[in-house]
This record gives structure tokens, C-alpha cells and sequence, in this order.
């Protein structure tokens, strides 16, 4: 264990664990936009950068994302000092400037006090943010059916070719996790379509719900060694049955 | 021959030296880029043929060499006649029968080969006279003037492989690194990090396997110093990582190349397949147990891959995105790996320092600054070249005693060095001793050594323009203040140089500076701002011409010029043609008057008027 | 279109088949096709084993990469800093206005394809334009029609 100090609190933390894993954990607020829980830290959005020292750095302190900082001892944080608000509501400016009909960045941005761009607005700017939760989250999955595709200031997001991804089986993880929403998906009777993909649903046969894909449920029963079987019930049914079993269990106890 | 033990060596080294002495008379071609770009390739050919056909006794074909880059760019191609030094500059392919006849066969030197100093008006035989050499210090870049390129007998002479013999022969890994710390050495790809240092900790590293590779990416525009280096002498380059592996205990390495340099990939690869062969690289280097491989990755065109972190991602294949470095590459780098990364001219110093030492070496430059630094000196300077100078020596003695001052004798207005991470210097910091701490003081940075002249033509508000809008092109696109930032004060500047923008601007442009340098993720970001906020710092005045006054004075930015004929125009109808919008109309023998209305500004009949009769004001 | 694709199992054979050979694999495709045809990345992603939507994201991330054929002369523009500074950018808009095509992009005959490229490390010969590998220095804006017609 280490000990630091966050705005003049002293926190302990685990020795090498992410300056911002400690931060949710204390419960001070910083925001984030690129992070998320089931993928490698990244460091693009730059939101979570908090300004660190130490005492024997003589007075030099250095902005950090806190996402990406290993704690450590005697680490001396401040989490909203005035360059780094400064540099947030930079940041939340400037992506005002890009997106500026995205709910999600005007109300971030209104919380930080800004509420029109300070800068040219971007032509053609749409509500994607860049932060590529979509494409490590799809890679995490195993599918790497979407990436990033060209560079700076043109970067996007998209499918392979610009085609109809081949390797996507419509598990709805990028844009379920969007911070922006951006992705779009429709459902429609027993199909989903997604990155202009239509895929079947499957349909519970006890209950006839639709379910998940059926390109879905052949990937995790090859790669997760679950019967396909399975998701030909649906999760309530499923539980439905579990209850049953519980049941027949506590009866038989009783009789015993 | 592979050489299977040290001795071997020492004994191929002296039978080259016996065979080169029977070689009186040499020719060197310089096949350095700019005199390759002048055609330098159809000399070297027209030599060949001329020399077969005519069998001069006591001259071969061997006597000819095709140099690296001997610096004089501007004066290219060159050609050069040893023992003496003799000195042809601006040789075409007819003037080479004439040096044969003449100067082979009988010693006479042809006048109007020669070099012609213009403050003097003197002709000048020898090159070491010439202020443009004279005021050098060669150390790094000697070789390349005086050896055949990928020539491994040529290396060997000048005592190529030397160190690399002395180190596995006599020292311990331990006792290179302090050699290097010792001798001062700090990166020459920019920022100037201790070489010692790094490798040490490299060292310390415990790892299955430690990694050097050579950043060849020399993405700067306007420096060549690297390329020269890799053309010209690849093996001192092959040798210096060889070195580093042995300090480090690394078995692989890799050398970065961009695909801009096609010559360097080809000699590399040539001058790694021939060290292989010999024995000096690859397995059991010299008959020992030390083994070594490198592999060239060629760049594909992204400038972000000289930040240390993309370019290990592209080596492995990725896309070129760098990452947060506060756990450092020297410990976790290449395939999360420690790993050893410095730049060409760094590992060229390295077998130098080895094999003259490091008190030698620390006696030149300036104690924190030791050793030479390689430029290329360009722009609207009379001299242009590849250059190399002690460290510490002044921006002036550079831009007038070596580069002879200013073309057309122009008013100096400003040196740019660092490239896109460097700034724009003024007259007033022309006494600034050039070395690593002194340009970062000022505002600007070393850089991979680019030094890029400016004259009063130039507008300082159309290079900071320039040099964001280069950035944005090269920004990866990974972090916000890079990606959406760089961008604003691009839209800004052009706002500046279309006269539209306000005095406020200014201000607004140094505060989201200051935010992109401290939120960006990596050097390109932290850096980006660096030609903006240095032109304004120095140039103040011009932005504000710009703002208040809606005119640019180096009569560069578009929108606030105009194109007029004077009196002095003869009516000689040259400008008519290039006109792309037939803006220009006029009689023959009769003043031409351009169409403010059609003009695009463009410049085309600036160019071709040959009585100065267009003005740009 | 559909292209002869024979060639690329000599490009797959120089490397060894694995992700580390995928900018040097696409490079040489590059080379012997001029750009990156779709069957061709398709080809790579396979052979080397690596997602298809990895190849073109670094296919679209590197400059050196086209994603389009490009024309029989393939004119660059050295529009680094010494070239700027020495008015690169005005012979790029006239060769631009005689293709009447902007740099990056081929005419429609695919007779001629534009680009600029950063700094090709011919400073001293600035402004530098390339032609098919051939380079000409110290290019004035009067040089358009000359560079047009430069074999």
C-alpha cells in the first residue's frame, strides 16, 4: 500500500494501481470520457488529466491523465487546481466546436460552465467523439470488426473498407457503450441491423422473444464452450426453469 | 572473407591499406541528396564509360568513388580530386571528358570548374579554403564526403570497426555505457537526453530480451542531415547500434527508416547484408559469443512515428498512435520490452567516441554540451548544405561564416530550427550559442538538426500557418487537444493571415497553446505550439500588422496583397501567358496592367518577369 | 475492377507471415499496383492472419498508402519547409489549375495523379517537384507546363 494526497486527503491506494481507479473509489468526481472499465486504459480524452507533485519536486508539478498514472508514494494530487478546470473546460470547448448537437457533451460542458464554443465550428462535425471504446471494446470481444480509419483531424470510426464488416455478429457492445450514442441500430420484427448489417434475431422457444443474434450465439457457444442449445431459451425462460429446478430440489429434500 | 576472430580484422585492415595506397589519384562524386537531385547519377555513369574507353595508365575505375554527401549542396554536383582537393563545382556531363583529359592526365586545373568566392570575386582550387568548409568541424560526417557509400574496404580504412573490436575484445558491457556517459553524449534527434543514461537503465532492466532500434525517421522538413548519414556511411550506423546491443545486451535491432529515403533503405540493406557476411554483425559477431541481428522497418509516411512510442508500434505493425509514457520505452518498450531507441546521428557518434575516447570527445563543444552537432542549413541562405558544427557554436558564425549570409544580400529576418516542435529565432538571438539548452531557453529547440533561414520575404504568421496546418495533416488523431486543438489555432492563424481576425485572437491563440501543450498525450501535441507561440513572441509587430492594419509586410499572405505592374514593365509580354486567369492583358512594347478583379494572387507573372517591373505590396 | 492478383504471393513470400510484416507488405503492394486495390488488403488480412478491419485502419493511417489507381505520371510536390518558404504552394496551385485537379487526386484520364509529400530532404534544390522518381530543383511557377510535359 501507498499513501497519497488528494485535495489535501490523504488516501491509500495499491502500489502501481491507476491514479483514477483511486479517484472513483474516493468518490471525487473527474470526468472521463474514453474510460471504461472493460478496456485498457487509453488517455485520449484527456478530461481525467489532474495536476500532480511531489514534496521533494520543489515546487514543479506536471499534469497527468489520470487514467494512465500509477500511484505512488508521497504522490501529491489535485484534481480540479485552476489550470486543470482551465484545461477542461479547453477541452470541453473545443469539442463544443466539433459536436456541437451531442446531449451528452452539452450538458458536460454546461456542468463546466461552457455553453457555446469559443471556437470555429467544425463543418460536417458529427456526434462521434473519437474515444474508441467502440473499436477496443469490439477488439476485447474478439470480433475487430471496426477500427479507426485515417488520421488526425479526419479520423473516424468505421467498418473495414467502408463496407458491411464481415466480421461483425451484431453483440450491440460498441454502441451500447457509446458515451455519445452515436451508433446507430434499429431493430426491426426479428432483425437488428447494425454498420448496415442485418442480422437474424433468435426467438425463445418457450416465450417466442427475440433474443440475440444467431451469429451472436454461435460465437460464444464455439468460443465460450456453452451448448448452443442454450439460447434457443431466452434469460427469463431460463430463469424461469432455474426456479423450477430449485424447486424440484426442495421438494425432494423435504421428501427425503 | 568472414572474419572469425579480432585479429583478422586488424590483419583485412592492413592488406585494404596496402592496396589503397597504390591508388594516387582518386575522383569523388558526391551522391549526396541534393547533388543526386542535380543529376549527379549521369556523371558517375559518364565516368565509368569515359574511363574504360580511355585506360589511363596508372588510374582504374577504382579510383573512382561515389561519396556521401560532401555539404556543398548548393554548389552541386561536386567533384573532388584527391590528394590535392581539388574542387569542381556545378559539373554537368559534358565538363566530364574535360576533367579526364585535363585534370586526370595532365594535372591542369579547368578555371571554369572552380569555385568562385563572391565576396572576393576570387576562384578557389581547394575546398578546405573555402570559408564554407573551413569554418566546419567534421567529426560524424567525415566519412561521407571521402569513402565510396556501402563500401565496407572504404569504412575499414578510416578505421570502420575499430571500436566495435576494442569493445568486445576489452571491455565490459558496463564500461561502454560509462565511456558513453563519460563522454558527454546527449540525443541528437532533438531533445537531448543523456545516451549514457539511457542505456543504463536500459541495462538494468531484467527482461528475456532487450531491443535498440535507430530512429532513421528524420520527419522534420527541412533536415536531411540523417539521410546523408544513412546514404553515405551506413555502417558507422550499423556500428553504433552494434555497440549499444553490447552495452545493453540486446540481439535485435531495428532500424527506422522512412520511405521518403528509398537510397538509404537500399544502402542499409546492402551495408547489413555485407556486415553479415563479414562477420560483423549477426551471429557470433567476430568469433565471439556476442550475436546481433537488424532489421529494417521502413516508415510509411507519418511523422508521429518519430515520437519513440508510435514509431515502436509501427515497427510492430500497428498503426502509429503513441501512448502515455509514464512508464518509460527504455523499460518497457518495443513488444513491451526494454528497450534502447536513439537517432541516427547518436549512434554514428557512438564508435567515434569508442575509438578516440571520451575526453577526446568531451573536449569538444561546451562541457554540457559535448561533441558536434550535423545541420542542414537551408533556405534563403547563399550556402545552402549538410553542415556540421561544435556545439556551442553561434547562429551567426553558421548563417554568415559558413552559409555565407543572405541571398540577394536580403535583410535577416529569422532562423527556424526543431522543425514543427522547433520555433522561429530573430536577429537579436543571432549570437545564441547553438546547443541543446540554449534554443530551448529560447523558445525554440534542436531538433533533429533542420536550421531553415528566413529573409524579410518570409511572413512569420504564413510559418506558423504552415507549420499547424503540417501538423494537423500529421496528427495521429488519438487525443483531443492535438486532434480538435491544433486545429482551432490553424483556423485561427489562417483567420490572421486573411486579415480577419482580431487583436483578441492573439490572446486566444496563446491561452489554447498553453492548454494543448499541457493536455496533449505526446511530443507532437506538447510541442505543436512551439512555431506559433515563438513568431509570436518575436514577431509581434507583424501579427499586428496583419490584425490592425489588414497587410502583410513580407508581402506573403493572399489575401492582403496585390499584384501591380510599374514602369519599368517593357511591354515584353512574358507574364501574359502564365497567368492562369488572363488576368494580365497588354500590348507588345506597350505596359502591361493586371486585372485586380481576375487576380488570384498566384504569382506566376512575379516569377517570369525579368525586370523586376511587379510589384508586391 | 478486378486486378491480377498472381503477384501478391511473391510480395507474401519476402516476409515472414506475421503482423510485424504488415506496413512492409502493403508498402511493396503499393509499389507494384501503384495503390492498394480492395482484394489486395482483403489478400493480406488473410495471409498474415490479421483482422482485415487492422489492415485498413493502418492502410488509411499512413500517407503512403492510396486507396485509389493512380495515373501513368505521378507528378509529388516537395511542399516541405524550405520549399514552402520558397513558394511550393504556388506551383502546386498552378499545376492544380492545369489539371484543374487538387493535389491528391488523379485526372479523370488517370493520366496524371498530384500529391505533396513533406520533405524529401532535397533542401538545397528548393522548391523540389518529383516527376516518376525524377526530381527537378529550384522549380519556378513559370515550370507548370514544362513539369507536364517532363518524361
Amino acid at each position: 500500500m501507498v499513501n497519497l494526497t488528494i485535495n489535501g486527503r490523504i488516501v491509500q491506494a495499491k502500489e502501481g494501481e491507476m491514479l483514477l481507479t483511486v479517484l472513483r473509489r474516493e468518490k471525487i468526481d473527474v470526468p472521463a470520457l474514453c474510460h471504461h472499465e472493460a478496456v485498457e486504459p487509453f488517455g485520449a480524452c484527456r478530461l481525467c488529466t489532474v495536476e500532480i507533485t511531489k514534496e521533494d519536486w520543489n515546487g514543479y508539478s506536471n499534469y497527468v491523465t489520470s487514467c494512465l498514472y500509477p500511484v505512488e508514494e508521497g504522490l501529491i494530487v489535485s484534481t480540479h487546481s485552476p489550470k486543470v478546470n482551465e484545461l477542461r473546460k479547453t477541452i470541453l470547448d473545443l469539442f463544443l466546436a466539433r459536436h456541437p448537437n451531442s446531449p451528452e457533451i452539452r450538458q458536460l460542458a454546461a456542468d463546466y460552465g461552457v455553453f457555446k464554443t469559443s471556437y470555429e465550428t467544425v463543418v460536417d462535425g458529427n456526434n462521434c467523439i473519437l474515444c474508441a471504446i467502440c473499436t477496443r471494446i469490439c477488439d476485447t470481444m474478439g470480433f475487430h470488426a471496426i477500427s479507426t480509419v485515417g488520421r488526425g483531424h479526419g479520423k473516424e470510426v468505421a467498418p473495414p473498407l467502408h463496407q458491411v464488416p464481415p466480421d461483425c455478429v451484431g453483440c450491440l457492445a460498441c454502441a451500447l457503450n457509446c458515451p455519445t450514442h452515436y451508433i446507430e441500430y434499429t431493430f426491426d420484427n426479428n432483425y437488428l441491423t447494425i454498420w448496415d448489417k442485418k442480422f437474424e434475431l433468435m426467438v425463445c422457444s418457450r416465450c417466442g422473444k427475440k433474443t440475440i443474434t444467431k451469429e451472436f450465439a454461435e460465437y460464444l457457444s464455439k468460443h465460450r464452450d456453452i451448448p448452443f442449445s442454450y439460447f434457443e431459451i431466452c434469460d427469463e425462460c431460463h430463469r424461469k426453469e432455474l426456479a423450477a429446478t430449485m424447486g424440484q430440489i426442495t421438494s425432494w429434500e423435504r421428501e427425503a | 572473407m568472414h572474419l572469425d576472430n579480432p585479429q583478422q580484422l586488424i590483419d583485412w585492415h592492413d592488406k585494404i591499406i596496402a592496396k589503397q595506397k597504390k591508388i594516387k589519384k582518386k575522383i569523388l562524386v558526391c551522391c549526396g541528396p541534393g547533388c543526386l537531385a542535380n543529376g549527379a547519377q549521369d556523371i558517375i555513369d559518364k565516368f565509368k564509360t569515359v574511363l574504360k574507353e580511355k585506360k589511363i595508365s596508372g588510374f582504374t575505375v577504382e579510383a573512382l568513388k561515389e561519396t556521401g554527401c560532401h555539404g556543398f549542396c548548393e554548389q552541386g554536383p561536386l567533384v573532388v580530386m584527391e590528394p590535392k582537393g581539388l574542387y569542381y563545382t556545378k559539373v554537368k556531363v559534358k565538363d566530364v571528358e574535360d576533367i579526364i583529359e585535363q585534370s586526370i592526365k595532365n594535372d591542369k586545373i579547368i578555371d571554369r570548374l572552380l569555385y568562385n568566392d563572391p565576396q572576393t570575386d576570387k576562384k578557389i582550387e581547394r575546398y578546405q579554403d573555402i570559408k564554407f568548409y573551413s569554418h566546419q568541424k567534421k567529426v560524424v560526417l567525415n566519412n561521407l564526403g571521402n569513402i565510396n557509400q556501402c563500401n565496407i574496404e572504404d569504412y575499414i580504412a578510416n578505421d570502420g570497426y575499430q571500436a566495435l573490436s576494442k569493445v568486445i575484445t576489452s571491455m565490459s558491457p558496463q564500461k561502454v555505457i560509462d565511456t558513453i556517459t563519460k563522454s558527454g553524449l546527449r540525443g541528437r534527434g532533438g531533445a537531448g537526453f543523456p545516451t549514457g543514461r539511457k542505456w543504463a537503465t536500459c541495462r538494468k532492466v531484467e527482461s528475456d530480451t532487450h531491443y535498440v532500434i535507430c530512429n532513421g525517421d528524420e520527419g522534420d522538413p527541412g533536415a536531411f542531415m540523417d539521410r546523408a548519414l544513412m546514404e553515405g556511411d551506413p555502417f558507422s550506423v550499423l556500428e553504433g547500434m552494434t555497440i549499444a546491443a553490447f552495452a545493453v545486451g540486446a540481439k535485435q535491432g531495428y532500424i527506422y527508416v522512412r520511405e521518403e529515403y528509398p537510397l538509404a533503405v537500399v544502402n542499409l540493406q546492402k551495408a547489413i547484408e555485407i556486415a553479415n557476411e563479414k562477420g560483423l554483425l549477426g551471429d557470433n559477431i567476430l568469433g565471439t559469443d556476442f550475436s546481433f541481428n537488424i532489421k529494417i522497418s521502413r516508415g510509411a509516411g507519418a511523422f508521429v512515428c518519430g515520437e519513440s512510442s508510435a514509431l515502436m508500434k509501427s515497427v510492430a505493425g500497428e498503426v502509429g498512435e503513441p501512448r502515455a509514457k509514464y512508464v518509460r520505452s527504455v523499460v518497457k518498450g518495443l513488444y513491451d520490452r526494454p528497450t534502447v531507441l536513439n537517432n541516427v546521428e547518436t549512434f554514428a557518434n557512438v564508435p567515434i567516441i569508442i575509438r578516440k575516447g571520451a575526453s577526446w570527445y568531451q573536449k569538444i563543444g561546451t562541457p554540457k554540451n559535448s561533441g558536434t552537432k550535423a545541420f542542414s542549413l537551408v533556405g534563403k541562405v547563399r550556402n545552402t548544405g549538410l553542415i556540421e558544427v561544435a556545439m556551442g557554436t553561434t547562429l551567426r558564425e553558421i548563417i554568415y561564416d559558413i552559409g555565407g549570409g543572405i541571398i540577394d544580400d536580403r535583410p535577416f529576418k529569422a532562423v527556424q530550427t526543431g522543425g514543427p516542435s522547433g520555433g522561429c529565432l530573430p536577429a537579436s538571438k543571432l549570437d545564441l550559442p547553438v546547443d541543446f539548452d540554449s534554443l530551448n531557453e529560447a523558445g525554440s529547440m534542436m531538433g533533429s538538426g533542420g536550421m531553415i533561414v528566413m529573409d524579410d520575404l518570409t511572413c512569420m504568421v504564413d510559418v506558423a500557418k504552415y507549420f499547424l496546418g503540417f501538423l494537423v495533416n500529421e496528427s495521429c488523431g488519438k487525443c483531443v487537444p492535438c486532434r480538435e486543438g491544433l486545429y482551432q489555432l490553424h483556423a485561427l492563424t489562417v483567420k490572421v493571415s486573411e486579415g480577419k481576425a482580431e487583436e483578441a485572437d492573439l490572446e486566444k491563440m496563446e491561452k489554447l497553446s498553453e492548454m494543448v501543450i499541457i493536455g496533449s498525450l505526446c511530443g507532437l501535441g506538447k510541442s505543436g505550439p512551439n512555431p506559433l507561440l515563438s513568431t509570436i513572441k518575436y514577431f509581434r509587430d507583424e501579427y499586428m500588422a496583419h490584425i490592425r492594419d489588414k497587410r502583410c509586410p513580407a508581402g506573403v499572405c493572399r489575401a492582403l496583397i496585390t499584384y501591380k505592374i510599374t514602369d519599368a514593365c517593357t511591354g515584353c509580354m512574358a507574364c501574359i501567358a502564365p497567368c492562369p486567369t488572363n488576368a494580365i492583358t497588354g500590348k507588345k512594347n506597350e505596359m502591361h496592367v493586371i486585372d485586380q478583379e481576375l487576380c488570384t494572387k498566384c504569382g506566376a507573372c512575379f516569377a517570369v518577369c525579368r525586370y523586376d517591373a511587379i510589384l508586391v505590396s | 475492377m478486378k486486378h491480377n492478383l498472381d503477384k501478391l504471393s511473391a510480395i507474401f513470400n519476402r516476409y515472414p507471415q506475421n503482423r510485424e510484416s504488415l506496413i512492409a507488405v502493403l508498402q511493396d503492394i503499393q509499389k507494384e499496383y501503384h495503390y492498394l486495390p480492395e482484394e489486395a488488403l482483403q489478400a493480406t488480412a488473410k495471409t498474415l492472419d490479421v483482422p482485415l478491419s487492422k489492415v485498413f485502419s493502418v492502410a488509411t493511417f499512413y500517407n503512403a498508402f492510396s486507396h485509389y489507381p493512380r495515373g501513368e505520371k505521378i507528378i509529388r510536390i516537395c511542399v516541405g519547409t524550405t520549399c514552402h518558404i520558397r513558394g511550393a504552394h504556388l506551383v502546386q496551385e498552378q499545376l492544380e489549375n492545369r489539371l484543374n485537379i487538387k493535389a491528391g487526386s488523379t485526372t479523370k484520364d488517370l493520366k496524371y495523379t498530384l500529391e505533396t509529400v513533406n520533405c524529401v530532404g532535397a533542401c538545397s534544390q528548393a522548391p523540389v517537384v518529383i516527376v516518376n522518381n525524377k526530381y527537378y530543383g529550384h522549380v519556378k511557377v513559370s515550370d507548370a507546363k514544362k513539369l507536364l510535359r517532363s518524361k
